[in-house]
């Protein structure tokens, strides 16, 4: 500790405390333009200059740490003077065109100007142009160097924080511009937070341009709609249409951070497509025809009241709000008495069951900034840098200003990798065999603990290298990384369910962690917002809320489709969930879906799933509802309505209730607030959330608040046994066939935004850069993708240390629909590569 | 004074190291590996040598500030990118004796236990820089350089790293970021590159002519060292004379020698017969200039710094009646303001516009209250840029404005020049 005094203010700061923010704490702010928590200072701005008593020259306090006995003034007039003279100096090179610049009203230099600044400017000659028309960076990013305070947050956020390194600086002196290499496009995320930190109006939203002045504009602080990483954002629209999304400094698990899909993909809710009518197909030949809801509604119950419940099934998806799924099993299960529902299209219910064991989500929260503190870190299963962007970036800014071990494990290559200590390609859908090896090496000999663990003495450790691809050194020195540290991180992702053999092994490494006695975090990486919210409100068949057991297990999405399949299904009520797009083998779900008796679809557009249904009733997107997300650490947290819903679309928790009512008056709560109420008493996990937000924006940038961790229970679930399946080699289909999210998408919701749409460049097939040599393919060639049931032509994607043989198709395409190459019940589908004449 | 920095500059093929080992090379080397480290470094500390750079810090001081732990890797830094308008001394000893540099590097390495050394070269050297790289292939083949260096378990290797022509690179830790290869721009301090230099590891920076002098302190000794010159500045100083003299050039002269000793002895006087001196900037640009009434001030680190003047790299500008005093400031602003890296507000847009004002006045374009203008935006960045590339333009031109204020009344006043 160290004792300064401040303006005369005696108090005790950490020592190596900041001066700025020694003076924070003692109630003094200090402007700065260069500064940012979260970025390495270099303190070139000098606006936050200060006297140290006894120091001939002014200090930046923005990179100067405080020293035991120092006097610091940060108000004297010669401070006072300083900082009127730095903004005269920045103010002699700016464009000064506040009126027709988008950050007018919201910019931090008139701010300061207004505040410290000269009220007479004395620059009288002819300004630096660097150009005379604003150009595009990106085809969301717009550029005016001539506002430009040289503040340099932009390249420093693109390297420390996203790890892309694509800006600079050129030149130097008063022609210094930030921008990127010679001003070229750039090839880049797209995820425009150098505009986020950008004081001024130099880096600029493309689609926002000229659209509105910041004070016209109406926002609601809410959680994004994409992955599960849960970032806070705030959606603002001017006269009903939504025209920007943006993070805020020190708010939330992210801070002013967000990836393209969260600060670009707002545009879905001003899409004109959406269904805004219930509808209704009254003969079993007819089209789907516009209906009152009073029509819907009698029409469903006409045609559910005499169905068994063992033979009805609901689905609902994992982007609904937490009140919303919570009500929907309630309906499903006591209204209906049916044990069928799901949340999941894509994973295998008992697949889901055992990822909530392996990983330890009903332990309760587990945030990934604890996770991050551990002396060694796994990354497993998990595509960070596209899945889940944000994720990456927290990863990375933390692994960057710490000692730590980074290790990543996965078949294709990714941006995170260079900050990574240890980078391990393995083959796709081997994740088990590879822990299986890292557990064989922390003990091969003296492997104990519970059956399953000292069952592993039998496995031979070269049979899963071979396995899992993998060479036995890496894998030694993972392993003896993990071996070495006192604390161990893991961080999971959707490979796991996926290809639910890695489960297993991975309940057992976390096992073995804990009896050696190290401090584990595990935390799983979802690819919906409310994916782990759905799952512990019940919406899954072999549990219920708050991973509570259930009397029997229902159906599974996936059993769901084969009753369905099999005429054994005879009403089916899907929230939200598009799972003609979604589902393994396309055709077989078409075929499955007309077959149920009775089809209820909810949703926000009328998508392929919908186009099946008897019953269409119009749903609302994430900024039409008020409600709560679970991210996939586990934190509760609030998201709220901005826009009222378009035409006669209602709030799903609204429709879930009156079709509830409609079968008994009785069914409720009534109101979104009692629904929490509910959850609260009846979901011990759930007994402490609030729908307040507790991190309020905070100078000192504290991202982690542990208050909105939900707890731990006691459950009684089973990671499973899941035999390996062997994908057979064949020469003729030489590729392994993988896929998951794409950098700008989450799912086919997102393609309905133009913007992301217009960021990626259509379907694409990635394979290793090796690969493509070997075939005489170059990035951007046309190639026709071939399996034994589907084929595609795509252009290629070429990736740097990708694993060979190893191919990726994301699965938000619709031109090149990823789950037709897939069959149901099989494990990765192999296909061949050709170029495509 | 027998020359120590200059005694081969001029000979017959000086560069070769058959030469410099004739004329006595290398002893310095020979005797120094005899020495521990820590006493060579206090030999060093007691010659009372101090960098020759511009700063003026005890060389050897800066040397015991090098961690002593044998494990971390350190550095040696030679800073040869010569870039102040005015001075060329460097230039002369890489270009004429390149084996004195290399040898003075090879010693301060075995001092402070460095094992890599560069040579930070201007890149517009490119002769030197090919004179040098032949001179430490030649050391490298006499076993001067590389394993084992003259029995002594000493390992050291050199390598020259060209700069790409910013004068911010003589800054030494841009210097050091030039090297690892990113933007030359200055990095805070603390950390001091003695503790985290380059790499982030302890490292020395020291100008050419710091080095060169280090052969000749370990081989006659500190006393014999500290006896020539100043008191407090001891040793030999290369003066760089540019200007209105008869004979401009390289002086080697014991540190302390005054400015009349200089111009009217050493260089045969003033150009033209019968044109008086008008100003003398004693040390580089960004030395304030002395005028007439202060030519008997000895050049030295300490009285110029008594005068409100600094010795710098020592480079001696001489200026006759006929110069106008605006257009050099001008000039000379214009040269900062060119050379300013970007990276802190009052230098980037402070000089660009103290050069618009100049310019302006130098035009005849001047209004009244510029010289007010200027003086206050010297208050403004003086003291607060983030390297002192800033302070030097300001010191600069606060020496003109405040010997010269009338003349530059006089071009706003009347739009013309008062002296041609």
């Amino acid at each position: 500790m160290a004792t300064v005094k401040i303006n005369g203010i005696e108090l005790q700061v950490e020592d190596n405390t900041l001066i700025l923010d020694a003076a924070r704490k003692a109630g003094f702010e200090i402007p700065t333009f260069c500064y940012q928590a979260d970025l390495m200072g270099i303190g070139s701005c000098r606006m936050c200059l200060v006297e140290i008593e006894g120091q001939k020259k002014l200090q930046p306090s923005c990179v100067t740490p405080v020293l035991h006995g120092m006097s610091i003034n940060t108000e004297t007039p010669t401070v006072m003077s300083a900082r009127a003279s730095m903004l005269e100096f920045l103010l002699a090179n700016h464009a000064m065109d506040c009126p027709v610049c988008d950050k007018g009203g919201e910019c931090e230099l008139q701010d300061m100007v207004h505040k410290y600044g000269p009220r007479k400017g004395r620059h009288a000659d002819a300004k630096f142009k660097f150009h005379e028309k604003d150009y595009a960076l990106s085809p969301v990013i717009i550029k005016n160097s001539n506002r430009c305070v040289n503040c340099m947050k932009c390249v420093r956020v693109c390297r420390e924080v996203v790890g892309r390194n694509v800006l600079t600086a050129l030149n130097r002196g008063d022609h210094q511009e930030a921008t990127s290499f010679m001003r070229t496009f750039l090839d880049c995320d797209h995820d425009g937070n150098c505009i986020e930190v950008c004081p001024v109006g130099c880096f600029m939203r493309l689609p926002y341009r000229y659209k509105t002045r910041p004070w016209d504009l109406k926002g609601v602080d809410t959680i994004c709609t994409y992955c599960a990483t849960g970032c806070r954002m705030v959606i603002e629209h001017r006269d009903g249409t939504v025209v920007r999304a943006r993070a805020q400094m020190g708010v939330g698990i992210n801070s002013e951070t967000l990836c393209a899909r969260g600060r670009f993909g707002y545009d879905i809710m001003n899409d004109d497509g959406r269904v805004k009518t219930p509808m209704i197909k009254k003969s079993r030949t007819g089209g789907l025809e516009p209906a009152s809801w009073e029509e819907a509604i009698a029409f469903i119950k006409d045609n559910l009241a005499t169905v068994d419940g063992e033979k009805l099934g609901g689905i609902i998806s994992p982007r609904s709000t937490n009140e919303e799924a919570y009500l929907f099993q309630k309906l499903i299960r006591t209204i209906f008495k049916s044990p069928n529902i799901d949340s999941s299209v894509r994973f295998k219910a008992d697949a889901v069951e055992g990822f909530v064991k392996a990983t330890g989500m009903d332990e309760g929260g587990a945030s990934i900034f604890d996770c991050m503190e551990a002396d060694t870190v796994l990354i497993i299963g998990a595509h960070l840098s596209d899945e889940n962007p944000v994720t990456d970036y927290i990863v990375r800014r933390i692994s960057g200003s710490r000692r730590m071990n980074l290790i990543i494990t996965s078949p294709r290559a990714m941006k995170l990798d260079s900050s990574a200590s240890v980078v391990l390609r393995h083959l796709p859908a081997t994740e088990g065999a590879l822990l299986d090896a890292i557990i064989l090496n922390l003990n091969a000999d003296k492997i104990v603990g519970s059956e399953a663990l000292t069952a592993l003495k039998d496995t031979k450790l070269e049979a899963v290298l071979a396995e899992a691809g993998v060479d036995a050194e890496t894998v030694k020195l993972i392993s003896n990384k993990i071996a070495g540290s006192a604390s161990v991180g893991i961080i999971a992702g959707t490979d796991f369910l996926r290809s639910p053999e890695g489960l297993p092994p991975l309940g057992l490494l976390r096992e073995l962690l804990k009896a050696t006695g190290k401090k584990l975090t595990v935390v799983p990486v979802l690819d919906r917002c409310n994916q782990r919210g759905v799952w512990e409100m019940g919406g899954h068949p072999n549990f219920g809320p708050g991973y509570s057991a259930v009397k029997a297990k229902g159906m599974g999405t996936e059993a769901m489709l084969d009753a369905a399949h099999s005429g054994g299904l005879e009403a089916l009520y899907i929230a939200g969930a598009d799972l003609v797009t979604l589902a393994e083998d396309e055709d077989f779900v078409k075929r499955a879906l007309s077959k149920v008796g009775f089809l209820v679809v909810q949703d926000t557009f009328m998508t392929e799933t919908a186009r099946l249904a008897n019953v269409v009733l119009p749903g609302v997107s994430t900024g039409e509802k008020d409600g709560m997300f679970t991210n996939q650490e586990g934190r509760a947290q609030v998201i709220k309505k901005l826009l009222p819903p378009p035409g006669k679309a209602k709030k799903d928790i609204d429709i879930i209730r009156a079709v509830g009512e409609a079968f008994e008056r009785s069914f409720g709560p009534k109101n979104p607030a009692l629904v929490l109420d509910e959850i609260r008493k009846e979901i011990g996990m759930y007994s402490e959330v609030s729908l307040t937000f507790k991190n309020k924006r905070n100078p000192d940038n504290e991202l982690d608040n542990k208050a909105a961790l939900v707890k731990g229970t006691h459950s009684d679930l089973k990671i499973g046994s899941w035999p390996r399946r062997h994908v057979a080699a064949d020469p003729a289909f030489p590729f392994i066939l993988t896929t998951g999210n794409q950098l700008f998408h989450s799912g086919r919701l997102s393609r309905r935004s133009e913007i992301l749409t217009s960021l990626s460049k259509g379907a694409e097939v990635e394979i290793s850069e090796s690969d493509a040599t070997a075939l005489g393919l170059k990035a951007g060639d046309k190639v026709r993708v071939k399996g034994a049931r589907y084929e595609a032509v795509v252009s290629l994607k070429t990736k740097k240390g990708s694993k060979p043989g190893v191919a990726f198709i994301a699965e938000n395409y619709n031109e090149a629909p990823v789950n037709r190459f897939f069959k149901k019940g099989e494990g990765l589908p192999r296909v061949s590569i050709t170029k495509a004449l | 004074m027998e020359k120590v920095l200059l005694k081969n500059y001029g000979k017959p093929d000086s560069h070769k190291i058959e030469n410099y080992i004739l004329s006595g090379g290398y002893k310095g080397l020979e005797a120094a590996v005899k020495l521990k480290p820590d006493s060579l470094i206090q030999l060093i500390k007691d010659s009372g040598l101090r960098g020759r750079g511009g700063a003026g810090f005890s060389t050897g001081l800066k040397w015991s500030f090098i961690p002593k732990d044998p494990t971390i890797p350190k550095f040696l830094c030679c800073n040869a990118d010569e870039g102040e308008p005015g001075t060329f001394k460097d230039r002369g000893i890489i270009d004429h004796d390149p084996h004195l540099l290399i040898e003075g590097m090879i010693i301060t390495s075995y001092a402070i236990g460095a094992s890599n050394a560069y040579i930070y070269i201007r890149g517009e050297f490119v002769f030197g820089t090919n004179r040098l790289q032949v001179a430490i292939d030649e050391a490298y083949a006499k076993g001067y350089l590389g394993k084992n260096i003259m029995g002594s378990g000493f390992n050291l290797d050199m390598y020259i790293h060209r700069g790409f022509g910013a004068y911010i690179c003589g800054e030494e830790t841009a210097l050091l970021e030039s090297i690892e290869g990113y933007r030359a721009q200055p990095r805070k301090k603390p950390p001091f590159p003695a503790l985290a230099g380059l790499y982030a590891k302890p490292t020395v920076i020291n100008n050419v002519e710091t080095l060169s002098c280090i052969p000749s302190i370990v081989e006659k000794g500190a006393e014999w060292f500290s006896k020539i010159g100043a008191p407090k500045s001891p040793g030999p100083k290369i003066y760089c004379v540019s200007g209105h003299v008869k004979k401009p050039g390289l002086y080697e002269l014991p540190m302390g020698t005054t400015v009349r000793d200089l111009i009217f002895n050493h260089c045969g006087g003033m150009l033209h017969e019968g044109r008086a001196l008008k100003a003398v900037i004693p040390g580089g640009v960004s030395a304030p200039l002395l005028t007439p009434k202060d030519l008997d001030t000895p050049l030295d680190f300490d009285s110029l710094a008594a005068k409100g003047s600094m010795l710098g790299s020592g480079a001696v500008i001489v200026m006759d009646q006929t110069t106008c005093m605006v257009k050099s400031a001008h000039i000379v602003t214009r040269f900062f303001s060119h050379e300013s890296c970007g990276k802190c507000t009052p230098c980037r847009d402070g000089t660009p516009w103290l050069t618009r004002v100049l310019g302006r006045i130098e035009h005849g374009e001047g209004k009244p209250g510029d010289v007010e203008l200027l003086e206050s935006l010297c208050t403004n960045i003086f003291g607060r840029t983030f390297c002192p590339l800033g302070d030097g333009a300001v010191m600069a031109l606060r020496g003109f404005v405040k010997n010269f204020r009338d003349e530059f009344q006089f071009h706003i006043d009347y739009k013309r020049c008062m002296v041609s």
